[in-house]
This record gives structure tokens, C-alpha cells and sequence, in this order.
């Protein structure tokens, strides 16, 4: 296999779209054990968090209080994923992260708003090991990736 | 939220406001007297209190209940029946009663809140609609969004789909195919509701009142919210199949019954034939009712613990909906 970068093509584009949970970080790890230190490849980080309606909240400022928390923390931790893929091979200037703040009917169609937005060739994310009453009370991220994603491959790392 | 402050109490006399009870209440009800309340606690609220919102006092009857799952019926001390003085119509007040409690399906835990926010958007998105309660939104005294509804005249869906026929297969075959149509309508409602980004949070089958004066049903009480994680309205999703399964079904099929009534039947179901969730319902119904068409029990069939795949939002439930109703008429 040729490994060495060719200048004229352009990067494989990655979206790795992450959350808290372990299966997240079980995505990082695969795709920084699988494609580290292979040129070619560029990855975008991406977390959303999604924006809790008002209901939940005693006040604008509860509410806004809780967004700039889950913000913080979602910041620290794709930050944390990024040097993890710059260790396994990336080089720095190929690992991007993106924070999204939204409210859409479904995180998978965030997902793939994004992933069309930045026309990125691959979706990966780390399988949550549902019950399948919880996958049908309130869905699920890869399931529904795999049925929506058009013009683009998904990866759901076990 | 067409907010509006509520009124002083002094724009009614003690005198100008038992004249106006008088016009509403039979002698025997009229009470010796009647005291203007502050608005700003529920508890201090009483029966023949008269609150005035809007410029218009109500009368406040009795406290609402409301009973689920053979749980005796409980008093919503915030929801108070009431009659407009002023025109003797019967509205229902519903005070802030903010609450966060844990829902909890299994070992499924989910954050759920009553949310009088989520109510008063829901009542700006769906006025003048015939298929959802109506009501305003005011300020109280103590500046939290008190609800007036109209008062609906009707029964449930769930009373009426157990009056319905004299056997199910009388019922399937002569009254269903109504009801069917009248359910699409009500799915049709929620598609509207969650086209404008919202949940109704609690569909249930006596959250959905036919209407006496325009013969069509509404859905009631949107003030429950629940947190969602990957897809908004799949709890909403839940909720309209459960309904679907009761109104085929004409009312629960359970194992419980089966095992008394048709242990034969029961004998031939299998774990997935259950309802995903509630797993003592049964939602392959064709396997109790085999004249049940093929394309109504595949819509069943989303619904239960075989499945594998969901309905993900009110289109695609629709869609098949439709398709299966065509072949009933």
C-alpha cells in the first residue's frame, strides 16, 4: 500500500460526532488506531449540544447557566479526543472540532446537516448499547444514520 | 403568550358579583356570600371564590381530578372548574404548578416537567383549531401564566371505544372504520404540533375528548414535557400507538384476559407479539381478531417487541395509516 501523501488529491474527510459516553471515546480510539499516521485523512470533531427547551428551567438564566456548563465541558472534551487523534498520527492541522448548540427533531439529522455543510465522505459514531425499548421511546442516533445518510458512508464503532 | 395582568379585584362589587352568580347558579347553589381572591396561590382558592382575569370573574366550583391506571382519581388542586359570570360559560383554570419528577418505564429513567410554558405556547399554536382545547394564557398575581380553558363537553376516546358494538367483530366491522378516520384526523393534529417544533408530551387515550358541539375530538392537557435524546417526538410516537392498539384491540387485549378468556390464543403468542413496552398488552391483534387486514397489523407491528423498525415521526405513521384504512372502507 502507497502510503505517501499526494499533494494533488484531496483529504478523506471524517466527521467523528461525539457525546459523553464511552462509546464515544471507543469511536476516537478506532479511528485513531485504524487511520493514525496514514497521510490523506482529515478529521472534524463534532458535538452538539442540544439546546434544552425552556420548560425545564425555573429562569432564562438557569437555562443559559445550564447551555454555558454543557459547553464548557463538551469543549473540554473534544479538545481532549483532538490530542488523542493527534497522538495516534493526525497531524494537527487535519483534526478540527466543532461545537453545535441546536434544536433539531432528531440529533441524526443534525448530524447530517453537517456532514453535508462540510461534505465530508464519512460519518462515524460510537454504537450506545440500547434496550430496544429505549431505542423506540426515544430513538437512535446510529439506527438512524444508517437509514438517512445519503451520499456518505457510517461507521458504527461497536 | 398574549400575556395580559390580571385585574384588580375591586372592578366588582360583592353585590354586582352575586347578581352575576345568581344569572348562572340555581337558588339553592347561590352562596350567602362570595369573596374576591388573590390569584397568586391555588391552596387559598376555594369553592364559591370569585377570581377576575381578564376583566372577567369566575366563579370556582370544584377542584379536577384525574385518575390513570386503576390509581383512585386524584385531586389537581391547581385545576379548578369555574363559570364565566359573565357569560356562564364552564372553563377550566389551571394554575403554575411547576414540577420536574423522574419518568420511569423499566429501568428506562427519563426527566420529565409540567410545564405551564410549554402549555400556553401550545394554546397560541392551535387556537381556533377545532382538534385541540382552547384557552388563553394570563398573568397571575404573582406574575406566572394562568390558563383559561373551555370546558369541553364529551366523552373520551377510551369511553367511547368501549360503548362501541355488541361483539369486536361487530365493532371492527361496523364502527371501527369511523373511528379509524377520526384517529388519522387526531394524528394529523399532532403532525401539526410537531411541525411547529413541539411535543404534546402525554398522548394518551382520555387526553383526547369528542367534542359534544362539533362532533370531532381534541386533544387535551399539553403541559407535560419530557426530555428527549435522539429523536424529539418518538415518546410522542409511542403514545399514538398505544392508542391505535386500544382502539383495534376495542380496549386492552391482555394476557391477563386471554389466559381467562381465549387460553388458546394466548397459547399462540409469542413474547413478540407484545407490546415493546408495555409487555402484557398484546399488539399483533391478528393473532386474537384474524380479520384484522394484513396492512392494519403491520402498522400494529411498529409497536411491538418483534419489531425492527419504528415509526420515527407522524408522517411515516400516517402513511401506512392511510394506506390500511383505504383497504377497511
Amino acid at each position: 500500500m502507497n502510503i505517501e501523501a499526494n499533494s494533488g488529491a484531496r483529504d478523506k474527510h471524517l466527521l467523528i460526532a461525539i457525546d459523553d459516553t464511552q462509546d464515544s471515546k471507543r469511536a476516537i480510539l478506532y479511528v485513531g488506531e485504524f487511520l493514525g499516521g496514514f497521510p490523506g485523512f482529515k478529521i472534524t470533531l463534532l458535538s452538539i449540544v442540544q439546546e434544552p427547551e425552556e420548560d425545564f428551567f425555573r429562569s432564562e438564566q438557569e437555562r443559559v447557566s445550564w447551555i454555558n456548563d454543557k459547553k464548557k465541558e463538551m469543549s473540554g472534551l473534544l479538545d481532549k479526543y483532538r490530542q488523542v487523534l493527534i497522538q495516534s498520527g493526525f497531524q494537527e492541522d487535519k483534526v478540527d472540532v466543532k461545537l453545535c448548540i441546536g434544536d433539531a427533531k432528531s440529533l441524526s439529522d443534525m448530524i447530517l446537516s453537517f456532514q453535508c455543510d462540510i461534505g465530508c465522505c464519512t460519518v462515524v459514531v460510537g454504537r450506545h448499547h440500547k434496550s430496544k425499548t429505549e431505542e423506540f421511546l426515544f430513538g437512535s442516533i446510529s439506527s438512524q444514520l444508517i437509514h438517512e445518510a445519503k451520499n456518505c458512508a457510517v461507521w458504527v464503532v461497536e | 403568550m398574549g400575556k395580559k395582568a390580571s385585574d384588580k379585584t375591586s372592578l366588582y362589587t360583592e353585590e354586582e358579583l352575586l347578581e352575576m352568580v345568581r344569572l348562572w347558579v340555581p337558588p339553592e347553589r347561590v352562596p350567602g356570600r362570595v369573596r374576591i381572591k388573590d390569584t397568586s396561590d391555588f391552596f387559598q382558592v376555594d369553592y364559591d371564590d370569585v377570581v377576575v382575569l381578564g376583566g372577567v370573574p369566575y366563579l370556582v366550583r370544584n377542584n379536577e381530578r384525574e385518575g390513570r391506571f386503576g390509581i383512585e382519581d386524584q385531586q389537581k388542586f391547581w385545576v379548578k372548574r369555574a363559570i364565566d359570570l359573565k357569560t356562564g360559560r364552564i372553563k377550566i383554570l389551571k394554575w403554575t404548578f411547576w414540577e420536574t419528577f423522574t419518568g420511569r418505564i423499566g429501568s428506562l429513567v427519563f426527566e420529565c416537567v409540567r410545564s405551564p410554558l410549554k402549555e400556553a405556547r401550545i394554546l397560541n399554536i392551535v387556537r381556533g383549531r377545532p382538534d385541540f382545547m382552547q384557552g388563553e394564557t394570563f398573568m397571575d398575581a404573582a406574575g406566572n401564566p394562568l390558563r383559561i380553558m373551555d370546558f369541553i363537553h364529551g366523552k373520551s376516546l377510551e369511553d367511547i371505544t368501549l360503548t362501541l358494538g355488541a361483539s369486536h367483530e361487530d365493532y371492527f366491522f361496523n364502527h371501527y372504520p369511523g373511528l379509524l378516520s377520526e384517529f388519522i384526523t387526531a394524528v394529523e393534529a399532532i403532525a401539526f404540533l410537531h411541525a411547529h417544533g413541539e411535543k404534546h408530551g402525554d398522548l394518551r387515550r382520555d387526553h383526547l375528548l369528542k367534542d359534544n358541539a362539533t362532533g370531532r375530538y381534541r386533544w387535551i392537557d399539553f403541559d407535560y414535557n419530557y426530555r428527549h435524546r435522539a429523536n424529539k417526538f418518538s415518546y410522542d410516537m409511542f403514545g399514538l400507538g398505544n392508542i391505535l392498539i386500544y382502539i383495534t384491540g376495542r380496549g386492552d387485549v391482555t394476557t391477563h384476559n386471554l389466559s381467562h378468556n381465549a387460553p388458546d390464543t394466548l397459547s399462540g403468542l409469542d413474547s413478540d407479539d407484545l407490546n415493546i413496552v408495555f409487555n402484557y398488552r398484546v399488539a399483533n391483534l391478528r393473532k386474537v381478531y384474524p380479520y384484522i387486514p394484513e396492512p392494519l397489523n403491520r402498522v400494529l407491528l411498529h409497536f411491538s417487541a418483534g419489531a425492527s423498525v419504528y415509526y420515527l415521526n407522524t408522517a411515516e405513521l400516517l402513511a401506512d395509516l392511510k394506506e390500511a384504512f383505504s383497504i377497511l372502507k
